[in-house]
């Protein structure tokens, strides 16, 4: 090794800390946190401080809660028209990204953000376990990965090797759609209007957090998503797939990094994992 | 190669896994006493996230659901190994899940910062993105282990307590590391 190469690893090691570096508002999240933590230790349900940004409701109890908020919205429009349209588009909307029960949900989503694109593409069983397989990231060079339920799994497509650990937490069902489809289902989006994008006429749905959902108006599928960024710019995904597969010998081996990679060699992480995940 | 360099920059305080027992035992007994491991880890878990994942919502998101996770969870914690090895694998897969949750990963990790940040006065921008978006090519096991070195600064005997390998098997397995991010790290600076 030359003194340049470990003038650079020097370098590289600085610039490894200072990612990590303590902020100025670190001691307001300890105290928040802390807070939080307090508050979960008094007699009642563990709250935590930050919203999952992704639904992990069951398909059956969005569709519950869709009916309640489709009731409530049109019951409350004394005059109809708009209101009960826009409350049908919405219902529409909900059901078009509604899994029905054992399949599995076949996502992909496209995207370009600083010029380069971005892909996310899923496979996910719509029942329990909710077993999923998904490749994400940059277009030709995403992370593949699978859960069955009970234990994740990891491919390096350079080592041609898979990292399996036990899982800490059950899977939940959280597609690339799951946000739009839990905040359709809590009433959180509004029809502003319709668009024309790609020849393909659209609604367009405004959801919380900025995030912009376009359904075609023939069949309420879901072809666009708007999702804002931190800077202010918005990067808009299209929606290159969204089909339900039955369950199929071939297609649960989509479900699965193992039987996609039969040769990979597997890396099982430390005992460590184990009393983690309490498995 | 000096691998070293770092190897104090958080020095963890002798007798520090027998600490953790007592705490640990005591949480166990009365929940409140949680809080005390929570003081002890908050800057380490806090760091491990900053070094995966790029996103400082995503990351302070990450380090509550780390502690939450923790609180619940305690009851089953049955010490057979260290209370920061059970802490950093909840760290591990809760980072897991939030990279697996957004649609696409660079979208929720890639995008900069809205205010100016110390670590952003330190490094340009740029520079900090292009290390996030290396990281992430590495081996999840890669990453794990760089992020409890240099996010967590943990020494390697205690990485090594951790993953039950000998200090220098540890410093053996980062020299690598650090090696295969150098070389691609100096390719985008050139």
């Amino acid at each position: 090794m030359t003194r340049h190469d470990d003038s650079d690893l020097r370098l590289l090691e600085r610039d490894l800390t200072a990612l990590a570096a303590p902020r100025d508002d670190d001691e307001r999240l300890r105290r928040t946190l802390r807070d939080e933590l307090q508050a979960a230790l008094r007699p009642q349900p563990i709250r935590r401080r930050f919203p999952r940004r992704v639904a992990t409701a069951t398909a059956a109890a969005i569709v519950a809660a869709a009916a309640v908020v489709l009731v409530a919205t049109v019951g409350t429009n004394g005059s109809g028209g708009p209101a009960v349209a826009s409350a049908a588009i919405v219902h529409h909307a909900l059901a078009a990204v509604t899994p029905p029960a054992n399949q599995i949900l076949h996502t992909e989503v496209v995207g370009v953000q600083n010029g380069v694109t971005v892909v996310g593409e899923t496979w996910q069983q719509t029942s329990p376990p909710y077993a999923s397989r998904g490749i994400k990231g940059l277009a030709g060079h995403g992370s593949e990965f699978s859960d069955d339920g009970t234990t994740s799994y990891a491919y390096d497509p350079v080592t041609n090797t898979i990292d399996e650990q036990p899982d800490s937490s059950p899977p939940t069902f959280a597609d690339p759609m799951s946000q739009i489809r839990a905040e359709l289902a809590r009433g959180q989006a509004s029809v502003v209007g319709t668009v024309t994008i790609g020849g393909a006429s659209l609604y367009k749905l405004a959801l919380p957090h900025g995030v912009v959902g376009y359904f075609d108006q023939t069949d309420y599928r879901a072809r666009y998503l708007d999702d804002p960024q931190h800077d202010g710019s918005v990067v808009r995904l299209r929606v290159a797939a969204y089909e339900y597969l039955p369950m199929t010998p071939d297609n649960r081996a989509l479900l699965s990094v193992t039987a996609q990679h039969p040769r990979a060699r597997i890396v099982v992480s430390s005992a460590a994992a184990s009393a983690a995940s309490g498995k | 190669m000096n691998a070293n360099a770092l190897a104090d920059a958080h020095p963890v305080q002798a007798g520090r896994v027998d600490a953790d027992a007592e705490l640990v035992a005591a949480a166990r007994t009365n929940p409140r006493e949680f809080l005390a491991l929570y003081e002890r880890y908050f800057d380490r878990v806090l760091g491990y996230a900053r070094l995966r994942i790029r996103d400082p919502a995503t990351c302070e998101d990450v380090t509550s659901r780390v502690f939450t996770t923790a609180l619940e969870q305690i009851h089953r914690f049955r010490g057979e190994g260290s209370f920061a090895a059970w802490l950093f694998q909840i760290a591990r897969n809760t980072v897991r899940d939030a990279q697996r949750q957004r649609p696409t990963e660079p979208l929720a990790e890639d995008r900069p910062a809205t205010d100016p940040t110390p670590e952003e006065s330190v490094l340009e921008r740029e520079r900090a993105r292009h290390l996030h978006a290396l990281i992430r090519l590495l081996r999840p096991e890669q990453q794990h282990l760089l992020a409890l070195r240099y996010g967590a600064g943990l020494p390697y005997e205690e990485i090594g307590l951790m993953l039950g390998s000998a200090p220098a098997t540890v410093r053996v397995r980062m020299h690598r590391i650090l090696e295969e991010l150098r070389l691609r790290y100096s390719d985008d600076q050139a």
